[in-house]
Order: C-alpha cells, then structure tokens, then sequence
C-alpha cells in the first residue's frame, strides 16, 4: 500500500497543453506552407474544431450523440452579429429589427461573451429536459430541439431575414483569433473530461445504475456538461458567423450538424484527440472531394463531373469507421504526455466507527404484476459484522438487495437507516445515505482506468481529486489492483474485475456494504483470498456488509449472521450453525421430497450447507 | 491509427498540393460556385451545363480572348449560403480572374460582399433580384432583372384587363419577395389594384390555407401573380386547381422549366417572363441544337443559353479591356455597350450592373413554351430595387 502510486497532478493539464501545442503547430504549418488558401483552410479547421469540441464536450461525456448543437451556433452567429454590426449596415441587412437589440459596433470578444451567456442560458432552459433523456431518447430529444429552434429562428423573419442571407457581418474570425480560440476549447474541453463532472459523466455515459449507486445524479451532470457546450457551442457559432460574413438559418442545420457530428464520429467521440483528428481528417477528405466534384483531368484519364461527392465522401467514411472502428481512428485514448506518477499522498483514514447504524427492513414486499418476488421480509442488519443472505435461485435475495439500494422500490414495507427512509429513495440518495453495492453481473465503467472506476465515487462524495485520487489508490491496494491501477477497467480478468466493484464501492466509505455474489465466477484461490481481503473490514471501518453468495462455504465461513429467503419469504435467521442446522433451510436447498429423507442423514446436510456442495433451487 | 493517419495525411497533402496552387501564367481562371444540388439545382444546373459546354468550345478556340486558355475552378455550393462564402474567400485566395456565383441573388450577395472588396468581378448565373448589385461595384447580373421582368409582365397583365391581382409571396428569398411586390407597383401604376396577397414558406408542402384565402375573396381576384419554384409552385398550382380556382396565374422566369410545363392541365395557360425563346433560325435556335447535338441534352431552359451568354459578357469584357486583370475586365464589363448575344443582346453601360436585356412573356399550351412577344423594359416604368 506505501507503494501506490496516483497521476501527477499536472497530468491532464499537460496532456492538453501538448494537444494545443500540436494543434497550433499543425495550423501554422498549414498557414505557412499554402499561403492564402492555407491560412483559410486554417481558419475553417479551427472554427470547425471549436464546434466540434463543443459537441464533443457533452457527447463524450455522456454517451448521447448530439444533433442539436447547431442550434446553439445559430442563436450565437444571429446575437453576436447584431452587437457588432454598424446600425446602418444591420439596417440595410434586416431593416426590421428592432433597434434595441443590435447595431452598438461592440467588439468581437464581447459578441462572442454575449454569444455564450445566450447559449448558456438557452442550455439550461433546453436542458431541464434534455438532459434528462440518455441514449437513443436523448439524442432524438436534442434533434428536435434542433428543429424548434431553427423553425423559430427561420420564422422570425423580422429578426434573422427568415432564409434571406443575413450579409454584411463583420468578417472578424482571422487565423489569429481562430486558432486562440481553438486552443482555448481544446483547454477546456480537454480538463472538463478529466475533471469532476467529466469523469463521473463518463462513469455514467459507461453504466448509469453502478453510477447512481454510488450517488452519481446522471441527469445533474449531463445539464452541466450541456449548458457548458451550449455556450462553446454559441460561440462557435459566432466565430464561424464572423468567418463567413453572410449566413441564414439554414447554414446552421441538417447539412452542418452533420459533417460536425462526422468529424465527432470518424475521429473518436470519447476522446478530444479524437475530436481533433477527426475534424483533420474529414475537412482534408471534404477539401480534395470539392475539387474532384466538377470533373478533373489526371493525365489521360477524365473523371466527370459529380456533384455532391464531399457528402458521400463524408458519409461513407463514417459508415466505414462505425462498421471497422467504432471507437473512431484515434481510439479511446487521449494523447499522452508522459509525466511520472506520484507516490500517493496518505489517504484520508478510512470512515469508521459506524457503530450502532443499523439498516432496518420492516415487512417488506414486492410483486412484478402478478409474481410475489419478497413477502414481509423483515430484518435487521447491525453495522460492524459480515450478515450472509442466502436461498436457492428465485429466493429473492437480488430483489432484496435492489429494493434497499434504490434500483428496483419495494411495493410495501419500509426500509430505514436510522432516522432515514429510504423506502422509496432514488439509488444516489441511498448511496449518499452510505450504503454501497457491487452487482450479479459486474457493472465496471469500461471506459475508464482502473483507478479513475475507483476514484468516481470519492469525488462523487465531494473529496478534493487529489484526495480521491488517494483513496482510489488505498482501495486498489486493499483489493490487490495497486499495479493494475492505469490500467483500462475493460482489459481487467474476470476475478480483478470482481474485486475492483468492491474497490469501487469501498472509496463510496460506505456504511453498508451489499455485495451481490462477489466470488462468482473466481476459482478456489481467488476466492479464499477474497474472503481474506473481506473479513477484517468490518472490524477495521466498523461497516455492515451484507454478503449475497451462492458459494455457501464462502457464505457460512465469513459471516457472523445468515438470513435466508426461499421463494420471496424470510425462512430462517441466525448463527451460521443455527441457520444450517434450520429444518426449513434443508427442505429449501434440497425438497420436499428429500427432505425426510435429509432429517434421517441430518449430519450430512448440515456438512453440504456448511461447505457449499448443496445443488441450488 | 498510425497507418490510417500517415495514409489520410498523405492524401490530404496530395490534393491540396495538387488543387490549390495558382493560377498558370496563361490561364484565365474562372471560380464557379454553383448550386447542383440542394434547391437552387434545376437552375444551376442547366446554366452549369451550356457555361461549361460554352468554355470547351472557347477553349478549342484558343480560349478567352481567342488566347488565354480558360480553367475552372468548380465548387458546389449545395445551395447553401455559408458554402457559397467559403468559396468566395477561396476563389479570392487562389486569385481566380472571374467568379460566377450560383443562380440566386441571396448567395450571390453574400459572395459579393467578399469579392467585390477584392475587385474581382462576381457574377450571378441567374440571380434576378435588382437589389444583388447593391453590395458592391464588382457584383453583376446576367438575367433581365425582377423589376425589368414585373415592368413587362405589370403592363401586360393591365393590357389583357385584368383590375384586381393577388401576390403570393414567400419571404425566404428576395426573389420571391420582391418579384410579386414590383409586379404590384407596375399594376398599380397602369391601373389596376392589388387586391390581397398571402405568404408562404418555402418547400411548404401544403397550400389548402392560402387557397382557401383566395377562394374567400368576394369578388375573386382576376389574376395570382408569384415567383414561387419548385416545388412550391407545383404544389401551389395543384392545391389551387383541385380547389376548382381557374383564375388565371401568372409567374416570373423560374417556370421556364420543363418540370412546371410537364405539370399538365393544371398549369394550361399559365402565363410567365423568360429571358429569350428560340426562334426558328436564331442565333439562341442554332445554339440550342449545337448543345444538343454535342451533349446528348435537350436545352430545355433558358438557363442553359444564359450560361454561355455569361462566357461571353466575360470574353467581351476581357476583349475591351485588353488585360485579364481583375480588376480591369471588371470595369470593363460595367461600361459594356449594347452586345449582342445568343439568348439576346445585353447592355451594362448605364446600370447598375443588371443588363438590360429584352424580356419574353410566354404562355404554356399543352406542355409548351408558347411565345407572347418580346419587348425591352422602359427604365421609366421600373419599379426601384
């Protein structure tokens, strides 16, 4: 454990600072090296890098490919082109505009700080909705916001000239201000997925009930990642609107959100590398297909004229990499900047003294329609000890277990930790409650590190990153992953898996800790050492756990209390020798029928529960 | 990853080492932005077609000037503004000696107020919207202007004894904003009345509403001018027709399309401006079967003709100027006398940069262009921009 090592602190800050530093370097290359068009194709790649970044920064994060962004650009090009225009051109442009809302001359910088506050605004306002919706609901929620706001925009002739082109915009976007702002995006975006509310977007984008159970709110950080990508998004759009001079609200839909979301898409959606390969990649495919499209000589052959072939381009090129690389070209992985891990600073001491909390299951039922999953169960699970719950399959013990931690509510009874109901509480208010879990089918945040799956739930519970970045590696230690810590979660063999959901719910300091099956699927070995890794914690952090197990010799040889449920109903409690020695337990495990003969050969039975042999159900 | 980079990095080298270099010593470069696909496509398109035949026919000829050979940069604007603009700076940028913009004055404006700062001369393939030239004094026009167009189509409408008119407008481009409304004030001025007018959207595709506007005036209009396209005028004839309207409708040069004349009976007697028609023997005839005969397409719109009209104002231009600079072939083309061309002839001198061109009313009978007469706008009676 004294050798655990954590990230420099420098680490993402360094990483972006080279990305900026190759992203500027390409530029000025480009700029250099083709004169005038270059520094044009130069400028477009920077504005198109900032709005792709914008997207990316609330796409990355969360999971949910974004058609809506160029709403936010629409709204930014239309307010930062009526601040900055002279009233005498914004009145031969749009001669109905009301004179309050345009024509001061303001300069650039404050059009695009205008620009973003709409957009932030507009975000918040969208997202109260929005953000509310992941996957494939959340993306077709952001294409009609997409829709209404251009509809509106396209409307409201009087302000925007309908689908007549918006002319004389100040043409103030230069290479110079482009490639500022591209590497100011790229410093943003690039700290914010790495920072608090990144990272546990991220945990979410990657699975949303292991999030919220460890007291990630999924909806809360996809609005936070969605204003501020509405307000880069804004800004995008006013840079890409004082690059172009001319503009209606069709610039900004279907056709632009496309070849934004392509660039997303081809280069990598997790990653800002991604973003900024990808936008690379698709503006040089798009250039050299425009100049292919009207037909071009090579010598003796002639290729005819094909118009619309940049489009086709694009879009096979993205089909291509979902079909061959769904991760995008550039992968999962940001570029690296190869500065030395830390030794970690000593973690804060883990919680303890939990003392006298006790989790209270009063009559609790759940049915699913018809089907009678638990029936008064009624319990009471001190901290400080190891408590098994164990029964055949179907007895209920998973339905049990979600029903307390949030994710499945119970339909009568009551469920308390002390003075909290947590009855029908949401799965993050019951983990803010302290109560953790690992899952049946192991629900890892694949995208992650190891140590990043680890350090979620210590941010999530408000600690420094530093400090979580502490208790990630005290917890990794503690499970045996210390040197798997950089690691990809993903690359991880089933057993380290098993134990990094413990890890992960350990840095939650939780007061009861609900593990559900953690040995299965490990060999003999793996589970011994598990049991070892298991058996102090209670003594040692004064936690509950409630151990859910199919392994009944892993079960009856850690814990000090066994529940047992068969067919939704509490049969039997007590000492594991009282529980294994319980007639109604022996009639569960092996029948009715066996069971008279098991009373006869009871000595037997009682050695099949005590170390596991026992066939279930 | 690192072979697919090294691969596309490559790549994108390439062509844009070999695409964006300058212009050869000898070479007259034209950028041409058009609109082959996207809304603007069925104009842009056929004017795209008899500009490029036009070019390998000067070219076989020694080229602009009878010595400059001419090379095209082509970009395809998918109608879209912002793409219209991104060429325009990079027709600037590689220094092109010509721009043609797409066939609308929206893009064409937009273009302009780039490249006219750059003393390029921009011109529209067949952008009608007077205002277009306003943006700045190397932006010109090919077409008879709207106001030159609702001059003749006005006067004509009062002359068949029409005294109330309804306009439909759509404010989605100032052709189909203005068309109507210079139509009104020519109307008005021979004494008619507009008596009501309705605002679409365009590709709106349902026209129930405004129909039913039309069919509530009491009494009913005598005639519907717009400059709707396609598809709102297809859908807007259809809708009126099968409401059982038969007041007579009248339109601006974009029906002069075989699509709208392919409509049938609903647009019998449509009466609409073109810019020229092929009479028997005419120059515009003779280049209408050369193009056919060449290209294996029937030129079935004016646009067509138009586009090698503009191959020519620009030869003229460089002609009477003497030079390929940009500038120069620009004020060239501004001073340009009455010249004769293929569609008719055109004058720059003593406009705004619109040509004043002869204007051609046209009737569709049984899915045929059908010419009224041909005749010059006064300047007098033409509405301002």
């Amino acid at each position: 454990m004294t050798d655990a090592t954590v990230p420099h602190p420098w680490q993402a800050a360094a990483e972006a600072l080279l990305l900026v530093a190759v992203v500027l370097a390409g530029v000025l290359a480009v700029a250099v090296v083709f004169g005038l068009p270059g520094q044009r194709a130069a400028t477009l790649f920077c504005v198109n890098l900032c709005a792709v970044l914008a997207i990316q920064v609330f796409s990355g994060t969360s999971g949910v490919v974004s058609f809506g962004h160029t709403a936010f650009m629409l709204v930014g090009a239309y307010v930062s082109a009526w601040v900055t225009m002279p009233a005498t051109m914004l009145g031969r442009s749009l001669p109905e505009l009301p004179g309050w809302m345009g024509g001061y001359e303001l300069p650039g910088s404050l059009g695009l700080l205008l620009a973003a506050v709409v957009g932030a605004a507009l975000a918040l306002g969208s997202g109260l909705a929005i953000a509310r919706l992941s996957g494939a609901s959340g993306a077709i929620a952001t294409l009609g916001f997409l829709i209404i706001v251009y509809t509106v925009m396209a409307a409201a002739q009087h302000l925007t000239g309908g689908n007549r082109a918006f002319w004389g915009i100040p043409r103030t976007t230069d290479l110079w201000i482009a490639a500022a702002a591209a590497a100011g995006f790229l410093l943003v975006a690039r700290l914010f997925r790495d920072g608090r509310t990144g990272l546990m977007l991220r945990a979410a984008r990657d699975n949303e009930p292991a999030a919220r159970a460890l007291g990630i709110d999924p909806g809360r950080m996809r609005l936070r990642a969605w204003v501020l990508s509405g307000a880069l998004a804004a800004m995008a759009g006013a840079l890409y609107g004082h690059m172009l001079g001319a503009f209606t609200p069709r610039d900004f839909y279907f056709d632009l959100v496309f070849g934004l979301v392509a660039m997303m898409i081809v280069g990598g959606m997790g990653t800002v590398t991604g973003a900024v390969g990808g936008t690379a990649l698709v503006m040089a495919l798009q250039e050299g297909l425009q100049r292919l499209e009207g037909g071009v000589t090579l010598g003796p052959v002639s290729l005819p004229a094909l118009f619309g072939l940049p489009t086709v381009g694009v879009s096979l090129a993205m089909l291509a990499v979902l079909l061959f690389r769904p991760a995008g070209l550039f992968g999962r992985r940001e570029l690296p900047f190869p500065l030395p891990r830390r030794r970690a600073p000593p973690p804060p001491a883990p919680v303890s003294g939990a003392g006298g909390a006790r989790l209270v299951i009063d009559r609790l039922g759940k049915q699913f329609a018809g089907l009678v999953a638990l029936q008064d169960v009624s319990a009471t699970i001190p901290a400080g000890r190891i408590t098994g719950l164990i029964g055949p399959n179907g007895a209920g013990k998973s339905t049990l277990v979600n029903a307390v931690t949030g994710l499945g509510a119970a339909t009568s009874g009551r469920i308390t930790m002390g003075s909290s109901d947590l009855t029908h509480a949401t799965p993050e208010r019951v983990a803010r409650a302290g109560i953790a879990r690992s899952f049946q089918n192991i629900r890892l945040f694949g995208g992650l590190s190891v140590e990043e799956n680890v350090a979620v739930p210590a941010l999530a519970r408000g600690l420094p990153a530093a400090v979580a970045r502490a208790t990630a590696a005290r917890e990794l230690a503690h499970v045996g992953l210390a040197s798997d810590a950089a690691r990809p979660a993903a690359a991880l063999a089933y057993g380290a898996r098993r134990r990094l959901e413990i890890a992960r719910a350990l840095a939650a300091a939780p007061v009861f800790l609900l593990l559900d099956e953690p040995a299965a699927g490990m060999n003999p070995e793996e589970t011994a050492d598990l049991a070892t890794r298991l058996r102090d914690l209670p003594a040692d952090r004064g936690i509950g756990i409630v151990l859910i197990d199919h392994d009944l010799g892993f079960v009856m040889g850690l814990c000090n209390h066994v529940i047992v449920l068969n067919r939704g109903q509490l049969i039997a409690e007590g000492t594991p020798a009282e529980v294994q020695g319980h007639p109604g337990v022996i009639e569960a495990y092996l029948g009715t029928r066996a069971s008279g003969v098991a009373r006869a050969t009871m000595t037997e039975a009682e050695h099949s529960i005590a170390t596991g042999e026992m066939q279930h159900g | 990853m690192d072979r697919y980079c090294r691969r596309a990095g490559a790549l994108a080298l390439a062509v844009t080492a070999a695409t964006a270099t300058g212009a050869l010593a000898q070479d007259y470069v034209i950028g041409v932005a058009v609109a082959n696909s996207g809304g603007l496509a069925p104009f842009s398109q056929p004017a795209y077609d008899g500009f490029k035949f036009c070019v390998d026919e000067m070219n076989a000829s020694g080229g602009i000037a009878g010595k400059h050979p001419i090379r095209l940069e082509v970009r395809d604007t998918r109608s879209e503004i912002s793409e219209a603009v991104k060429f325009a700076q990079e027709f600037v940028d590689i220094g092109v000696n010509f721009i043609v913009a797409p066939p609308d004055g929206d893009p064409t404006m937009a273009m302009g107020q780039i490249t006219s700062p750059a003393q390029i001369p921009t011109m529209t393939f067949a952008g009608t919207a007077p205002i277009l030239t306003s943006v700045g004094e190397y932006v010109f026009g090919s077409y008879p202007a709207d106001n030159q167009q609702a001059a003749v189509l006005g006067a004509y409408a009062a002359e068949l004894g029409y005294k109330t008119a309804f306009l439909l407008k759509s404010p989605d481009a100032a052709y189909t904003q203005f068309g109507p409304a210079y139509f009104g004030t020519v109307f008005e001025a021979n004494g008619g009345q507009v008596v009501g007018e309705a605002s679409f959207t365009m590709n709106q595709p349902d026209f129930s509403a405004i129909v039913t506007t039309i069919q509530a005036l009491n009494p009913p209009p005598d005639v519907i001018m717009t400059s709707a396209w396609e598809p709102d005028f297809p859908a807007f004839i259809k809708a009126l027709r099968g409401a059982g309207v038969t007041i007579p409708v009248m339109g601006a040069d974009v029906l002069d399309t075989p699509t709208v004349r392919g409509l049938g009976e609903v647009v019998e007697g449509v009466v609409h401006t073109s810019g020229g028609y092929p009479d028997p023997g005419s120059a515009h005839a003779e280049f209408n079967a050369r193009f056919e005969a060449a290209t294996g397409k029937v030129a079935d719109t004016n646009y067509v003709v138009n586009g090698c009209d503009i191959l020519g104002m620009i030869d003229a231009a460089v002609q009477a100027a003497g030079t390929t600079d940009a500038a120069a072939v620009g004020q060239a083309l501004a001073a340009l006398p009455e010249t004769e061309g293929i569609m008719s002839s055109y004058t720059f001198a003593g406009t705004d940069r619109m040509p004043m061109r002869s204007v051609v009313l046209a009737r569709i009978e049984g899915g045929e262009k059908v010419i009224i007469r041909r005749e010059m706008a006064d300047p007098a009676t033409m509405p301002a921009p």
